[in-house]
């Protein structure tokens, strides 16, 4: 009995798991067009699946001791039903111990996912449908096992067969059902998602962080309403399983500003449908704005009325943490700034204090409303020289914003001091070093970032030099990864590796700053868009301090708060990201937190109270430097040390 | 963060010279000079605030360019030969290694200067008149003598130019040569040098045209001069305004330095050099004038005691360089620490003058609260932590005790403060309720902030006693508790009260008051003025010379107009010797210092000042116990080595324990002396401990 109907039972589940995902292709199809490699898609998808996305499961071992078993039973379970079905090996009892023993890893894997909701739901976990859901599971693997079971020893009970046969049609076909709009989907959705991935760059080691130029001549600039997202985006909302990872990495969520990614994504897979609007059984957006909630394919997503508050969208530091931490490769940040782009471009609709910024940039291509002469200002009584359009240098300094900011020019001071020591051939392109654009590509502001790309690119193109190097990792991130969409490829070296590669040629003495406790706060801009996390370290170990880690690091660091414009929209929420931040920090026992940017050294320096003195590598370097350059005459007492 | 910090950090080109911030110190003269050179000690002095990244640093107060002009009062610099170029290339090399500008200011001081001298020549002028405050009748130069001195200043300037310096000034300010030319009041001659403005003009337009010719266009050259005399029959607002309009007009100097008042006589001085009886830029409104009238960058000195003033002063447009002289005086790193963010970290000049008043009597400039300024050889102005961490306590919150603290703290150790009172300051709150020296409380501000910020236990309202001490198991003791007026020897003494006293409100003499002065400082000097202002009917009687002997001429002046204008009766050369009591008042028996002659006072009440006695009890209890007996080695001190029983650097904590605890006494607590001394006292001992 079993051998006849249970692979009847996967067709009729896949047949109707079809007929709902149809109804979503539907609406996957009135996105926009996107350019997409399906053969080369799906040739990966395997190694995409067992490689790059096991890769981010595997971090949360729980889960991947849950997820390997349940899908992969599922998967085998089914697979191996279909394959008996067309070559007749469900005659064979061997045949059906195999599928017996995948429904039973699939039952353990559904027991695990009950284990993560009962007694009481991690907290990062989403409820309603998803809360039933492995009751559906095991219901169905349970049942189907024990059919196969039967099927392995012989027609046996035929009466237990058929209630099981029947539980299992049950549970399988409840399951198919819930592949158009409920925990299904994130299976069939999230496998096309792999196909058709707007990056897929960033599959099999590779890395894709950098925006995408926008078409500014486009008749509607960003994203309005679902209709606006390209196709493939629309599959990606709908290959979200809610796991809440993302959630539990968002620094904005942490310091209690109304954003959760997970809720921003099943808002905007909600959103695309029309109709009413599903019940969302996540945790709600921290503080949450009312919005009216209004959905549609073509309602506008981002507004009072809309499901997605604009403080919502404004809180992102684009930091990635979401980005990194997603099992289904979902692109939090793309979205985000897709939406921010219709807000600021086509509505002008931006938090308050971002609007100086953007105006300072049209008149001074310049946040901050400075002259752009003033930029080698503070570097007045260091030896910096401006090369001039024809000139050479080996190494283009990049001052960057810092260069107009007290906090960040202490960090430029050492560094050009550090390169002035080591003899290093640096020149910096004074008054012709526009801002990089960074800020305004990420307040949404794609027009002013494109002009601005433009004219550096064409600026760099006057002069010649081998590398740039600069000690801003958002600067790093824009020349080396979106400016060669407008023309202009180059090595860009950031100061903590090049530092280090000092440091390991032992061009400059150093000593040691024994006794000195550290903790590095990785930049969201080095580490997760950029991939640098050891280079730092090496340096620091080189300078002898001794390293203490906090418990997030590395590319899954924590953002200090200053990314992506959120100083400047600065959406209140409880208490304040740095502050946060800063408590890990201080956690580690270290007297001094090592940064490596200016924003992060700004965010961070701006906690008040007790705390962690903040260094920029470039400081410690520097007085790493400065002990070794000490008199004889002061080495009688070269056991007492400089304060900090 | 201070409004307007960027406008102070903003780097300024004068031709093709670029300083790097606004900030500067004028040209001063701390009588560091030695020999007519800048050496060890000048240079280091100026190098600290180049560490400490000042923009422009100026030296050499009135240095000399010709033999007439002497270099010896003050220990100046002379610039009139070519011996000094050698001395130049290496203070320009040690300035410039720290990305500072190094400039100097050239002078003859006309009859501004002494006879009696290196070389014992008269004094110059353009015609025969005595400054009151220099006191020297001057000989009128003749036509061949200005056409020497003209080319003296080339000569210099070539000198400045060939020593590496970035550039110069002229003082055209205080009544030098060539502003005694310009001022009616020291010039009276019919020649072309004499009577229409420009006649007068004349030889600071050959003096300027002939530097230019001597060291080419690109040098940079300066003005220092006043911006209104404020004298009657001196130089007027307008004949400023026009002289600078004139000289920057014809392109023969590249900045203007300005200045209010003038400097003729000791009130004029005191004047224009601000006390803390004076607002924060008093004459900010002359350059400011000045700088409408002219295209050349315009600095501008006279108590701008804090960067907000300053960057204030830049920001709205009133100077182009901020001179912040007296304040790198109390802190060098001034620049430093607000580019550091750590702008509350910066000692703040309190306007005390102790500076420059010392240079006026024989003395080098020293900081009344910064001891390590001029000391740069041998004091540190950042304290560097010692090797082993020890136990210290410190008794008594006094400025001398605070500066132990401080230093002991920034050394690293574990220091526990011990206040009597509610209130760490000691005697300068007491002596900061006096008036206009108000200003004194900002030195145990800033200690109690420093301290407070390093983690000093401080035990306020704990008299600190042997057992307390034996608890905390320290290695060093310092004892700073300070002195307690006294009431003199005079046969009934107990009648009078003391200065302390009326401050601290403890007395309330009203009616007529005789306030007795031994001490000759601002303490007595002061009562009179805060009973004056009360109503009081005061006569101030010294056993000195005068009222306020020891108080310095930037100071002593402002004293005594304000006694004046309260109508102290100032009695100098009589002694008190009886107080006895006569119905409801008291009988004062004074005796003239001169005569022996005796005369009688009757008034409500006597208040004494015979200074203070220190308080010294607790010291001799802890005395016995101590590993060094509570001596200070004086050879280690002033050779600045660690002090015997010491094992600073060397022994793991604990061991100096082992033995019990070194004892040291420092300021008013050894014999009453001043602030100063108290600071200097804690600050040499301690780096060391």
């Amino acid at each position: 009995m079993t051998a006849t109907f249970l692979p009847w039972i996967v067709v009729l589940m896949i047949a109707v798991a079809g007929v709902q995902i149809g109804r979503r292709l539907r609406l996957w199809r009135r996105g926009q067009p996107a350019p997409v490699d399906w053969l080369g898609g799906l040739r990966a998808l395997p190694k995409r699946y067992l490689v790059d996305v096991h890769h981010v499961v595997e971090r949360d071992r729980a889960a991947a001791k849950m997820h390997v078993p349940l899908a992969g039973g599922l998967v085998a379970a089914c697979g191996f039903l279909l394959i008996g079905l067309v070559t007749g090996l469900t005659a064979w009892r061997f045949f059906w111990a195999l599928v017996t023993l995948a429904f039973l890893a699939m039952t353990a894997g559904a027991l695990l996912e009950i284990r993560r909701r009962y007694p009481r739901r991690l907290a990062r976990l989403s409820g309603g449908s998803w809360q039933t859901f492995p009751f559906a599971l095991i219901a169905f693997a349970i049942a189907s096992g024990l059919s196969a079971l039967f099927a392995t020893f012989g027609n046996a009970l035929p009466a237990l067969e058929l209630l099981t046969l029947i539980l299992a049609a049950v549970g399988g076909v409840a399951l198919a059902a819930t592949a158009a709009e409920g925990p299904m989907r994130h299976a069939l959705a999230g496998a096309t998602h792999l196909v058709v991935h707007p990056r897929p760059q960033r599959f099999g080691g590779g890395r894709s962080t950098e925006l995408k130029p926008l078409d500014l001549d486009a008749e509607k600039l960003g994203t309005e309403t679902p209709a606006d997202f390209a196709w493939n985006r629309l599959v990606a909302f709908d290959a979200c399983v809610q796991c809440g990872r993302c959630e539990a990495a968002c620094p904005a969520f942490a310091a209690g500003q109304p954003l959760s990614p997970k809720h921003l994504i099943a808002d905007l897979a909600a959103a695309s449908a029309g109709g009413e609007r599903p019940p969302y059984h996540g945790n709600p957006y921290p503080n949450a704005r009312p919005v009216g909630g209004r959905i549609g394919l073509h309602a506008p997503i981002v507004s009072a009325e809309g499901v997605i508050h604009p403080d919502t969208l404004w809180s992102c530091t684009t930091c990635r943490a979401c980005v990194e931490e997603c099992p289904m490769m979902i692109e939090h940040v793309d979205t985000i700034i897709d939406l921010r782009r219709f807000q600021t471009q086509e509505r002008g609709a931006i938090p308050l204090k971002a609007e100086e910024p953007l105006a300072n940039f049209r008149g001074c291509d310049e946040p901050n409303g400075r002259v752009l002469a003033e930029r080698t200002d503070f570097a007045a009584g260091l030896k910096l020289p401006v090369i001039a359009a024809g000139g050479q240098t080996d190494v283009l300094l990049w001052l960057g914003q810092a260069a107009f900011d007290l906090r960040g020019q202490r960090t430029l001071t050492a560094l050009i001091r550090i390169l002035t020591a080591a003899k290093v051939d640096i020149a910096v392109l004074g008054a012709d070093e526009r801002d990089c654009g960074d800020l305004a590509r990420r307040l949404g502001d794609e027009a002013t970032f494109q002009r601005l790309a433009s004219a550096n690119v064409a600026a760099l193109a006057s002069v010649r030099f081998r590398r740039i190097l600069t000690a801003d990792p958002h600067a790093l991130h824009v020349l080396r990864n979106e400016y060669p969409a407008f023309g202009g490829t180059y090595e860009v070296v950031h100061h903590t590796a090049f530092l280090a590669e000092l440091a390991a040629a032992g061009r400059i003495p150093l000593s040691p700053l024994a006794g000195r406790s550290i903790t590095y706060h990785d930049p969201c801009y080095l580490g997760r868009y950029n991939g640098e996390v050891e280079a730092p370290r090496r340096l620091l170990d080189a300078l002898g301090l001794e390293r203490h880690e906090m418990a997030r690091s590395g590319k899954r660091a924590m953002c200090c708060g200053g990314g992506g414009g959120a100083p400047v929209a600065d959406i209140p929420g409880d208490t304040r990201i740095p502050d946060l931040r800063m408590a890990q920090a201080a956690e580690t026992g270290a007297k001094t937190v090592a940064v490596a940017c200016p924003q992060c050294a700004a965010m961070l320096e701006g906690v008040t109270g007790e705390r962690p003195v903040v260094k920029d590598v470039a400081e410690l370097f520097l007085e790493a430097i400065e002990a070794a350059a000490m008199r004889p005459a002061e080495a009688v007492r070269a056991l007492e040390v400089e304060p900090a | 963060m201070i409004a307007n910090a960027d406008a102070l950090l903003k780097p300024l080109t004068i031709k093709g010279l670029t300083i790097r911030n606004r900030v500067m110190s004028t040209s001063h003269a701390p009588s560091y000079g030695k020999d007519g050179k800048p050496q060890e000690r000048y240079q280091l002095y100026h190098e600290e605030k180049a560490k400490g990244g000042i923009g422009l640093t100026m030296f050499g107060g009135s240095s000399s360019v010709s033999v007439d002009s002497p270099a010896a009062p003050w220990n100046q610099i002379s610039v009139a030969d070519d011996s000094v170029v050698p001395f130049f290339r290496e203070f320009s090399g040690r300035i410039h290694r720290h990305g500072a500008k190094l400039m100097i200011q050239l002078t003859h001081m006309g009859r501004r200067t002494k006879w009696d001298t290196e070389h014992w020549l008269p004094v110059k002028s353009p015609s025969v008149t005595r400054e009151p405050a220099s006191r020297a009748m001057a000989k009128a130069l003749e036509q061949e003598e200005i056409d020497r001195i003209v080319a003296d200043f080339a000569a210099a300037a070539k000198r400045c130019q060939e020593g590496g310096l970035d550039g110069c000034e002229i003082s055209a300010a205080h009544g030098h040569l060539v502003d005694q030319f310009w001022s009616p009041h020291s010039n009276k001659r019919s020649d072309k040098y004499g009577g229409s403005l420009d006649n007068r003009m004349r030889f600071g337009i050959e003096v300027l045209t002939a530097m230019r010719a001597a060291v080419g266009d690109d040098f940079v050259i300066g003005i220092r001069m006043s911006g209104d005399e404020m004298l009657k029959g001196g130089l007027s607002h307008e004949d400023c305004v026009a002289i600078a309009a004139d000289y920057a007009g014809r392109g023969l100097v590249d900045f203007l330095n300005i200045m209010g008042g003038q400097a003729r006589d000791h009130i004029a001085h005191a004047v224009s050099l601000p006390n803390m009886s004076f607002p924060v830029a008093p004459f900010l409104a002359l350059p400011s004038a000045i700088k409408r009238e002219v295209d050349v960058p315009i600095f501008h000195a006279q108590r701008v005691t804090d960067l907000a003033t300053g960057a204030r002063a830049v920001a709205e447009g009133h100077v182009d360089m901020i001179a912040m002289t007296r304040a790198h005086i109390a802190d060098p790193h001034l620049v430093k620490k607000l580019s550091e963010g750590r702008a509350d970290d910066i000692r703040q000049c309190v306007g005390a003058g102790y500076c420059i008043d010392r240079i006026y009597v024989g003395g080098d400039a020293l900081c009344i609260q910064n001891a390590a300024t001029g000391r740069e050889a041998t004091m540190p102005h950042v304290i560097k932590k010692a090797a082993a961490t020890k136990t210290a306590v410190v008794i008594g919150g006094g400025v001398g005790g605070l500066e132990a603290a401080r230093v002991l703290a920034e050394r690293g150790h574990q220091v526990t403060l011990f206040e009597k009172s509610d209130r760490l300051g000691g005697q300068v709150n007491l002596a900061s309720k006096a008036t206009w020296r108000e200003a004194l409380s900002g030195i145990p501000r800033w200690l109690t902030g420093q301290v407070q910020k390093l983690g000093v236990d401080i035990r306020l309202n704990t008299e600190a006693n042997e057992a307390e001490i034996a608890a905390l198991a320290p290695d060093i003791v310092i004892v700073a508790t300070g002195g307690l007026p006294q009431k003199g020897e005079a046969s009934g003494f107990d009648h009078a009260v003391t200065t302390w006293d009326v401050l601290e409100g403890r007395s309330e003499p009203s009616g007529s008051v005789l306030l007795y002065d031994e001490i000759g400082g601002h303490n007595a000097a002061s009562t009179a003025e805060h009973l004056a202002k009360k109503g009081c009917l005061v006569e101030i009687v010294t056993h000195d010379r005068m009222i306020g002997e020891e108080i310095g001429p930037t100071n002593q002046p402002v004293h005594l107009r304000e006694l004046y204008k309260l109508g102290v009766l100032m009695t100098p050369n009589a002694e008190l010797i009886e107080i006895y009591p006569e119905g409801n008042r008291l009988i004062a028996a004074l005796r003239n210092t001169m005569t022996d002659a005796e005369e009688e006072r009757v008034v409500d009440s006597v208040v004494v000042d015979y200074g203070t006695q220190p308080v010294d009890g607790l010291h001799f209890k802890l005395k016995d116990k101590a590993k060094n007996k509570g001596l200070t080695d004086l050879k280690a001190l002033i050779d600045g080595r660690p002090q015997p029983f010491e094992t600073n650097g060397a022994a793991p904590r604990g061991e100096g324990r082992a033995g019990g605890y070194t004892l040291y006494r420092i300021g008013d607590a050894v014999a009453g002396r001043n602030i100063h001394a108290a600071i200097y006292d804690a600050l040499r001992l301690c780096k060391d401990l």
